[in-house]
This record gives C-alpha cells, sequence and structure tokens, in this order.
C-alpha cells in the first residue's frame, strides 16, 4: 500500500513539475524570442515543426487568415503549419480559458483577441496566456502598446445615409435629441464588449470633462446634475434611448445603413464599409469627414496578440507576431492596411494613398480610445455601470 | 432423473436476481439508468453548484473572491435590484410566456385544421399539401425568421431596409407585424405547425370512425360532431401538442434574436446568452435552472392532463372504415387556399434564399444586381466579405458539411439503437418503476432549453475531470444524442407498443437468442417505424444551432454555426445560400430514406 502511495505521489510530483517546467519554458522561450532576429526564430520555429507542432491561432478579425496565408508565403517552411479559426467576441474568453491547459487536439497556440480588460483579467493574471513583444520594436511602438502587445487597432464610427443630403450633426448631444429616436443604429453593448467598453470609457474622468464641454457647447448652458451622476451618463441615458437594434453586427449595419432610409445613422467598425455593395457605398458618409464633432465620432479599440501558456511552439508564435507587427505583415497583400479603419501601432507603417481614411494619429482625441487602465482600474465600480447601460439597453 | 429444485425459501433474493438478469430487457433498463442518470442528472448538479460559486473574470473580480468559492450574489443581483431583475428576469420572462403561448396556440390551430381536412375530409391535393406542409419543420426556425424579414422589412420601419413584399407590391407592413412578439410567435407556430399536424393527424387518422358515423345516423349536425365526438377525442393530444411547441417556443433563442432585436424585445433565452457572455455566468445559470424547472413543471401538466405521457402520440387500433366529410362546393376554394398557405410558407422561403444568395445589393432584385459568385466565385471574382470563394468553392464549407452530416449520421446511429433499445425494454417491463424511471430520464432532455442544455455541457467540459471533451466532435456527438434522445425513445415504445408480446415469447420457448429475436423479428416487423426513429435525429442535427453554438471549438465548424455566425456578422448572401443548401439536404435525406425504406421522419413522431 505504501509502495502504491508513494508512487501515486512521485506522479502527481513529476506531473506538477512537468506542467510548472512547460509554462515556465514558454515564458523563458518568450523572453528569448524577443531578442532574436527573424532569421533566428524561423530557424527556432521550423525547429519546432519538425517536432510535430502546428500554430493553431484564433482571432476576432478575419484579415488575420489573409495575414497567416501572406506569413507562410514569406516563410515556406511553415506553409500549412499556421492554421487560423474564426472566434466570435462574446466566447472567446469562455472558449480560451476552457482550451488553454486542457490538451485539447488543435487547442490554441495564441489568440488575437479584443477587449483588454477581459483579456488582463481572465488569461493574463491567471497566467493562462503570456505576453510577447518584440525588443527590436520598441522604438517604433508606443510603449503602452507593448503590453499587452496591440497588432492593430480598430476604429467605430458615425456613417449616416446621405441621400437626402447631410445630417448637419456637429455635437455628439445631438444625437440625445428625439428627432434621432430609432435612427441611431449600434449593436447592443450587452452582447458586444468592445461597444459596452466605449460607453464606459465616457465615463472616465477626462471624457466626463469633454462631454460636459460639449453639453455646454450645444446648450449654452453649464450641465447641472439632476438624475445623473455627470454629463456622460445624461449622454448614456439619451443616447441608449434613442439607438435602435434592429441590425445585430457591424456589417449589417453597414450594408442596412446604406441600403436603408435616408438620414439613418450607424455607430459601426469603419472596415465593415467593404461589405458594401459598390452601388451603395455613395449612400455614405462618414460623419468625421465632413464635420469635426464636437466632442468625438466614433470609438477605436485594440487587438491584441496573446500567446497561451502551453503552446509548444512559442517560437512560431513570436516570428507570426513579429510579422504582423511588421510592414510586410500588415501591409500585405489584402491584409488590415489594405482596408479603411485599421491601424498599425507601429507607427512607421502608414495607411496607403488613395484610401478614403486618416492616419491613426489623426483619429486621437476626435475618437473614444479604449483605455484597459481605466477599465480594468474600475474595480467594483465596474459593476454599477455596467448595470446602469444593461437595463438601459432593454428599455 | 431427478430435478433439483432451487430453495426459494432458503436463497429467494439470489433467484429473483438470476431470474431479472436473465431478462435482457432489465439489463437494458439498467443500463440505461446508469447512463442517463449520469448523463442527465450529472450536467444538473454541475449547473447547480454553478449557480452558487464564483466563475473566473468578471465574477472574481467584482466579488473579489476566489474562483469556485461559494456565494449567493448571483440570486441577489438577479433578484434584489428591481430595475436589473425586471430587465433581466421578470419582463424577458414575460415575452418568453406570451411568445410560447402564443406560439402553441398558433401551432394547434393551423397544424390541427390541415390535419383535419387531410383526414377526415375529401379535400384535393392531399398528397402535395401533405408532403409539403411539413417542410418549415425540416428547416431551422431561424431560417424562416429570416425569411419573414426579408419578406416584410420596409423602409418604413426598422432600418428602412426595402424587403420583397414592399418591392414586389409596395405594401409597407407596421413595425409590429415584421419585428418583435407577433412575427416571433407567427414563425414558430409555423415552424411546429406541423409537428400539431403529424401528431394529431395521427390520432385522426387512427380515430375509430364509427362514433363519427353513429352521430351521423342520428342527424347529429357536422359542427356538433366535431364539438362534441371528434374534438374531446383529440383534445389529450392537442394539450400535449401545446404543451411540446409551448416548451420549445419558450427555449427558442435565434428566432429572438432575428426578430426581437429592432423592438428591444428579449427572452430568457436571449439573457441568458447576454448574461454568460458578460462575465456574469451565475446568473445565466439561475436563468437556465429556472427554465427547466418550468419545462419539468409543464411535464407535470402534461402527465396530470393526459393521464400518461404517451397519450400524445398513436393511438392504436384503426378503424374499419373511414367515412370522409364531403367538402362539396368548398372543397376547391379550401385545397387551394392550403396550397397557396403551404406554398408561401414552405416553398416560398426556398425561392427567397435561392433570391437572396445571388442579390449584390439587398432589395435589388433586377437581374444587373445577379450574381453567382456566392456559391461558385473564385478568389478573383468573389467579394471582400471575408470568404475568399463561393461557398460551393470553399474548403472550410466543405469541411463544416462533412462534420455536420458525421454527426448527424453518428448522432442518428447511437439515438435510433438507444431508442429502439428503450422503447422494447420500457415496453417488456411496461408498468415497474424502472421502466418508468428509464422512460422519465429519457424524456427528461426534452425539457431542458437547448441553450441551457448547450451551457450545462458547457460547464461540465470545462470541468477539470473533463476537460479533453471540450471542443471536440465526440462532445458534440454526446450532446446530440442525449438532448434529442426523447422523440427516438418515444418513437421506440410506440413501435415495440404495436408488436404483441406473444411473437416474442413463441420465439424464446423455442430458445431463439435475444439477438435474433430482434434482429429477426421485431425489427422487420417494425422496419419502417424504426428507420423513421432513426431518420428523426438526422433532420435535428442537420438544423440545430443553439444547442451546439457554446460547444463548438469554432464559429465555422459546423454547417449550421457558420451559417449563424454569417447571418450574425452580415455575411447575408452566403448565410441563404447555406441554408438553401442545408435545407435542401434534409429534405433529399428524407426523400432517399423514404424511396428506400418507405419510412419518413413523420413516421418517427408518431405519425
Amino acid at each position: 500500500m505504501k509502495r502504491v502511495l508513494s508512487l501515486v505521489l512521485v506522479l502527481i510530483l513529476t506531473c506538477a513539475i512537468a506542467l510548472s517546467a512547460s509554462a515556465e519554458g514558454v515564458e523563458d522561450a518568450l523572453k528569448a524570442a524577443s531578442a532574436m532576429t527573424n532569421e533566428q526564430l524561423y530557424e527556432k520555429a521550423q525547429a519546432e515543426i519538425a517536432a510535430g507542432a502546428q500554430l493553431n491561432f484564433y482571432s476576432t478579425t478575419s484579415f488575420a487568415e489573409k495575414a497567416a496565408a501572406n506569413f507562410m508565403e514569406a516563410y515556406p517552411a511553415l506553409a500549412g503549419k499556421v492554421v487560423y479559426a474564426e472566434i466570435d467576441d462574446g466566447e472567446t474568453y469562455t472558449k480560451l480559458t476552457n482550451q488553454i491547459g486542457s490538451g485539447v487536439k488543435d487547442s490554441p497556440d495564441m489568440a488575437l483577441v479584443q477587449n483588454g480588460p477581459d483579456l488582463k483579467v481572465n488569461l493574463l493574471e491567471d497566467g493562462l496566456s503570456l505576453n510577447y513583444f518584440p525588443a527590436a520594436l520598441a522604438e517604433v511602438v508606443p510603449e503602452k502598446y507593448q503590453d499587452p502587445a496591440v497588432v492593430t487597432f480598430i476604429n467605430s464610427l458615425m456613417i449616416y445615409n446621405n441621400k437626402e443630403g447631410s445630417v448637419g450633426v456637429a455635437n455628439v448631444w445631438q444625437l440625445v435629441e428625439p428627432e434621432w429616436s430609432g435612427k441611431v443604429f449600434f449593436k447592443d453593448p450587452t452582447n458586444e464588449t468592445v461597444n459596452l467598453n466605449f460607453l464606459i470609457m465616457l465615463t472616465s474622468p477626462e471624457w466626463t470633462e469633454k462631454m460636459t464641454k460639449a453639453y455646454e457647447a450645444f446648450y449654452g448652458k453649464a450641465w447641472e446634475s439632476t438624475e445623473f451622476a455627470s454629463a456622460s451618463y445624461q449622454w448614456i441615458d439619451g443616447f441608449l434611448k434613442n439607438v435602435n437594434y434592429t441590425f445585430t453586427s457591424a456589417s449589417k449595419i453597414a450594408t442596412g445603413i446604406a441600403s436603408g432610409a435616408a438620414g439613418n445613422m450607424g455607430i459601426f467598425v469603419f472596415s465593415k464599409l467593404r461589405k458594401v455593395d459598390e452601388n451603395d457605398r455613395g449612400n455614405l458618409t462618414v460623419l468625421q469627414f465632413e464635420n469635426d464633432v464636437d466632442c468625438f465620432s466614433g470609438f477605436m479599440y485594440n487587438v491584441y496578440a496573446t500567446v497561451c501558456k502551453d503552446t509548444d511552439c512559442p517560437y512560431a508564435c513570436a516570428l507570426f507576431i513579429n510579422w504582423l507587427l511588421s510592414e510586410e505583415g500588415f501591409a500585405g497583400s489584402k491584409s488590415w492596411n489594405s482596408s479603411q479603419g485599421y491601424y498599425s501601432p507601429n507607427t512607421t507603417i502608414l495607411k496607403p494613398e488613395g484610401l478614403e481614411d486618416q492616419p491613426y494619429v489623426y483619429w486621437d482625441g476626435k475618437l473614444v480610445f479604449e483605455d484597459l487602465d481605466y477599465i480594468d482600474g474600475l474595480g467594483e465600480s465596474y459593476n454599477d455601470i455596467y448595470r446602469f447601460i444593461n437595463v438601459r439597453v432593454s428599455k | 432423473m431427478t430435478t433439483i429444485q432451487p430453495n426459494l425459501q432458503k436463497e429467494p433474493i439470489r433467484y429473483r436476481l438470476k431470474a431479472f438478469f436473465m431478462k435482457p430487457a432489465n439489463l437494458i433498463l439498467l443500463f440505461f439508468l446508469a447512463a442517463l442518470a449520469v448523463l442527465s442528472l450529472f450536467p444538473m448538479v454541475t449547473m447547480l453548484k454553478n449557480m452558487f460559486t464564483v466563475h473566473a473574470g468578471t465574477e472574481r473580480k467584482l466579488l473579489r473572491l476566489s474562483v469556485g468559492s461559494w456565494t449567493l450574489n448571483h440570486f441577489e443581483l438577479l433578484f434584489q435590484d428591481r430595475e436589473w431583475s425586471r430587465a433581466n428576469f421578470f419582463t424577458p420572462l414575460l415575452n418568453s410566456l406570451i411568445v410560447a403561448s402564443g406560439s402553441g396556440l398558433l401551432g394547434i390551430l393551423i397544424g390541427g385544421t390541415v390535419a383535419w381536412f387531410i383526414t377526415r375530409s375529401d379535400l384535393k391535393c392531399k398528397k402535395f399539401i401533405s408532403a409539403v406542409f411539413v417542410f418549415p419543420y425540416m428547416m431551422p426556425a431561424w431560417t424562416l425568421a429570416l425569411f419573414w424579414t426579408n419578406m416584410f422589412q420596409n423602409s418604413k420601419v426598422g432600418g428602412g431596409v426595402v424587403g420583397m413584399v414592399e418591392s414586389l407590391f409596395g405594401v409597407c407592413m407596421p413595425e409590429w407585424f415584421v419585428y418583435g412578439l407577433f412575427p416571433m410567435i407567427v414563425v414558430i407556430g409555423l415552424h411546429y405547425s406541423p409537428f400539431a399536424y403529424l401528431l394529431i393527424g395521427g390520432i385522426l387518422k387512427n380515430m375509430d370512425a364509427t362514433l363519427e358515423e353513429s352521430a351521423t345516423i342520428l342527424k347529429a349536425r357536422r359542427f356538433t360532431i366535431i364539438r362534441r365526438i371528434t374534438i374531446p377525442i383529440v383534445m389529450p393530444a392537442v394539450l400535449s401538442t401545446f404543451l411540446l411547441i409551448f416548451s420549445s417556443g419558450f427555449a427558442s433563442y435565434t428566432v429572438p434574436v432575428f426578430l426581437g432585436s429592432a423592438t428591444r424585445t428579449f427572452t430568457l433565452s436571449t439573457k441568458m446568452r447576454a448574461l454568460i457572455q458578460a462575465g456574469y455566468e451565475g446568473q445565466g445559470y439561475i436563468i437556465a435552472f429556472i427554465s427547466i424547472l418550468l419545462g419539468t413543471l409543464i411535464l407535470g401538466v402534461n402527465q396530470y392532463f393526459t393521464g400518461k405521457r404517451k397519450s400524445f402520440t398513436t393511438v392504436t387500433g384503426k378503424s374499419g372504415q373511414v367515412s370522409l366529410v364531403k367538402l362539396r362546393g368548398g372543397n376547391w376554394p379550401i385545397s387551394i387556399l392550403l396550397i397557396v398557405l403551404t406554398m408561401f410558407f414552405a416553398i416560398m422561403p426556398l425561392f427567397s434564399f435561392a433570391l437572396e444568395s445571388v442579390i449584390k445589393q439587398p432589395g435589388n432584385y433586377a437581374a444587373s444586381n445577379m450574381t453567382l459568385d456566392f456559391w461558385i466565385g473564385t478568389e478573383a471574382s468573389a467579394y471582400e466579405t471575408g470568404m475568399p470563394d463561393g461557398i460551393l468553392m470553399n474548403g472550410m464549407m466543405w469541411m463544416g458539411l462533412f462534420r455536420q452530416v458525421g454527426l448527424a449520421i453518428a448522432v442518428s446511429l447511437i439515438v435510433g439503437t438507444c431508442g429502439m433499445l428503450i422503447g422494447y425494454a420500457c415496453v417488456r417491463r411496461r408498468g415497474t418503476w424502472l421502466a418508468q424511471a428509464v422512460e422519465n430520464l429519457a424524456f427528461f432532455p426534452y425539457l431542458m432549453p437547448a441553450m441551457a442544455f448547450g451551457t450545462i455541457y458547457l460547464a461540465v467540459a470545462t470541468g477539470a475531470s473533463f476537460k479533453w471533451m471540450y471542443g471536440t466532435f465526440f462532445l458534440l456527438g454526446l450532446v446530440a444524442s442525449v438532448k434529442f434522445l426523447p422523440f427516438a425513445s418515444r418513437s421506440g415504445v410506440n413501435s415495440m407498443m404495436q408488436i404483441a408480446p406473444e411473437i416474442e415469447e413463441a420465439a424464446t420457448i423455442f430458445g431463439v437468442p435475444w439477438v435474433t429475436r430482434m434482429a429477426r423479428i421485431l425489427f422487420p416487423i417494425q422496419k419502417s417505424a424504426i428507420i423513421s426513429g432513426y431518420l428523426l435525429p438526422v433532420i435535428n442535427v442537420m438544423r440545430e444551432v443553439a444547442l451546439f453554438t457554446l460547444l463548438v471549438p469554432y464559429p465555422r465548424y459546423l454547417l449550421t454555426t457558420m451559417l449563424f455566425s454569417f447571418n450574425e456578422t452580415g455575411y447575408s448572401q452566403y448565410g441563404s445560400a447555406v441554408t438553401l443548401l442545408i435545407i435542401l439536404i434534409i429534405i433529399a435525406i428524407n426523400a432517399l430514406v423514404n424511396k428506400l425504406t418507405g419510412a419518413s421522419f413523420d413516421k418517427g413522431i408518431g405519425g
């Protein structure tokens, strides 16, 4: 009996050591990878692939599929070994937290995810995934986008149907007025975290101040505390009253606004304009390109790369993240940069000419940028803000 | 020769046990009792635990408690705050109840009426109406919801996108007609009306016609006969069908998503998913549990009113002669009306999906706006819509189709076989607590909303012991097998009840082994009904979304989850193309099996 017990104990200890060594192994590998050149990483990645590994990655953005195809063309020894799987935003963390460490066949090695606060609380803080950022790019990517590593920014803009001319919106407070009731299309924030985060960001001191000023500019009087904690809460309340949820996805909003009633406005992902039929695109006007809206004309969120703690190909993951952050990767054929609404954190990569868009820096101050630290730092008051939004969505 | 007599006084239990285990029916029942107790009850226990524990992510962060620690916070959050509970529980509950009741009534009204015309009258074109009327049941419910919006959306409601009716006739339907509770009731009611048709039709078809004939001889008026004889006879079936449709309507998830968002008409299913996705898993599980409680209540009501649950299916014993009611001058008008109605709800959606899958710009049905790129487009010609090519040229779509068909076949084999064995064992041991327990346990998954069922299995598969199952084909097969077992077991019970036990007993006396008795006697006698029991799960799996959406490793894993993902993300043309493909595959499978074996899915239900 004693022998059996000791054998079991030894087995348990061995497994525990092996598991922790595995996580540490990935962490060490990523640290080492950070200082390597792409050629060195390619060699290491080839060795991983030769040992039977395959880089499975999840992404909420479909452009990643093309980026992976371009990556395998650039690194032919990895051909067929980088496998993309699309994942719905709402299910991202449920799936990742369950799959990482499960040993399930083809479980992800890395993921491109949105909603930074959830990434932090669900994966990074629990050590389920690890951050990787190449030291070589430290000079060209702002520090705040290095940990967790941002691979692209995506913006959602106010875009309207111009069939009957301009809607004349120059101040965000116009959107809470009764004439906009049912005419603003927005994805249900309780089902889309980036939309939720946008509204939460408005409650930050910085945006509350801007909202208060915009209120004064629009109504010609100072904002006074009534039933709402701040001008931002009042705007959220009025905005959610006016919102129309007919279209359940950004793409549907884009096509629906384009082919729908004149004067309708949507706040949706700019890049979804590619889903709109060419004949209809002329029906759409990006509000920001018409007016410098007081105080914002949409929002910007981040897509992060994160490496799963149990990957058996950390060097291949590192090489792929390097690729996504590079000119060839981000601006390759039919990749992110070829579309409106995607911006690289690598400041050396600019939007191509001829595209109706502006560089990332242009949007700074015009859009509500997602701030991981603010949302993550809300603590218990997060619940109060979520409750405020949730009950208004249902009204 | 001396015969050794067992000493029953000394060792009665031993011999009783021996006798008990000698009967294959008992062994089958014991096996399924154990298996179903694990597969149905264990997930339930896991879900109960999840209602009281802290989950990773948002809950852990908000409650500042470690993951897995016990808490009543989920209940407090869901029920203490009046505004929150109204938004997330009571209003959605009320909506769910309205949708469920309305669709139950509508389903009965349409299905029952058509069933009566088909079985009890001399209606024209019966074959056509009967064959086509069941199409909506073969389609995923949300495809009808899409059809509804494609037809009736207009420039005055929602986003102002022009639909077919406005485009062709210039008519704009009001908002309540296009979005919200009314279309939800209509769509779910229409989806399940074939179900009512098959169940009530089965009773009407097998009803003893002498009762009606006696009344006719006694000069009773036709309406009086229907009111005093026909309706009371079919009432148990009507009530059971209503409750079954009610239960399905209550659990519906996809239809409220498509038709309710515009008017903010949320149901319990949509709220449950939203809460789980927002990180409030505990509250989501509470809602799932309440849905199951309601399902159990429905089963209780059903059993109370019908005596026993089997009465919703076939009444055995056929009348020697069935006299059909002569519709006389009303025959053609009624026939034409039914043909038009069935064409509208069964054939039109197919045309609508075909049309929507080839137009570039929504609402513009001109030939110049049409393309086959969404079907057969290559990288050069296809649109930049996230799919590199048309669906027939896309490897991922073929893989999704292959998996879906593979899953349907696997589930069909498991469920059909289990259903037949359960049916055999329950009928042979009818009246024992064991048979009753297995029959109830096999039916229990029906009471769980598909969404809740998926969520429960998600909770189980994320537990430490079962993580290996997560995201696997095995898990999908297991979950689908348990979920779709109820109808197969009902079908098994019904078919076995029609076989007199003397036939098997005669073979037993001659020493024919059990396997041979099953293969050579029981199966051939009820071949058609048993094969139908295998066919029904194929159709269920081929159109299922809500059950799989949380369990697939990624949205494009199965054809139906891919389709839901297309529709959610706005690839409407691809969505329409895949929808059409799914419906055609289901119809083709049904037709093929019908041609080869004479079985069809309606017989699997008990029609």
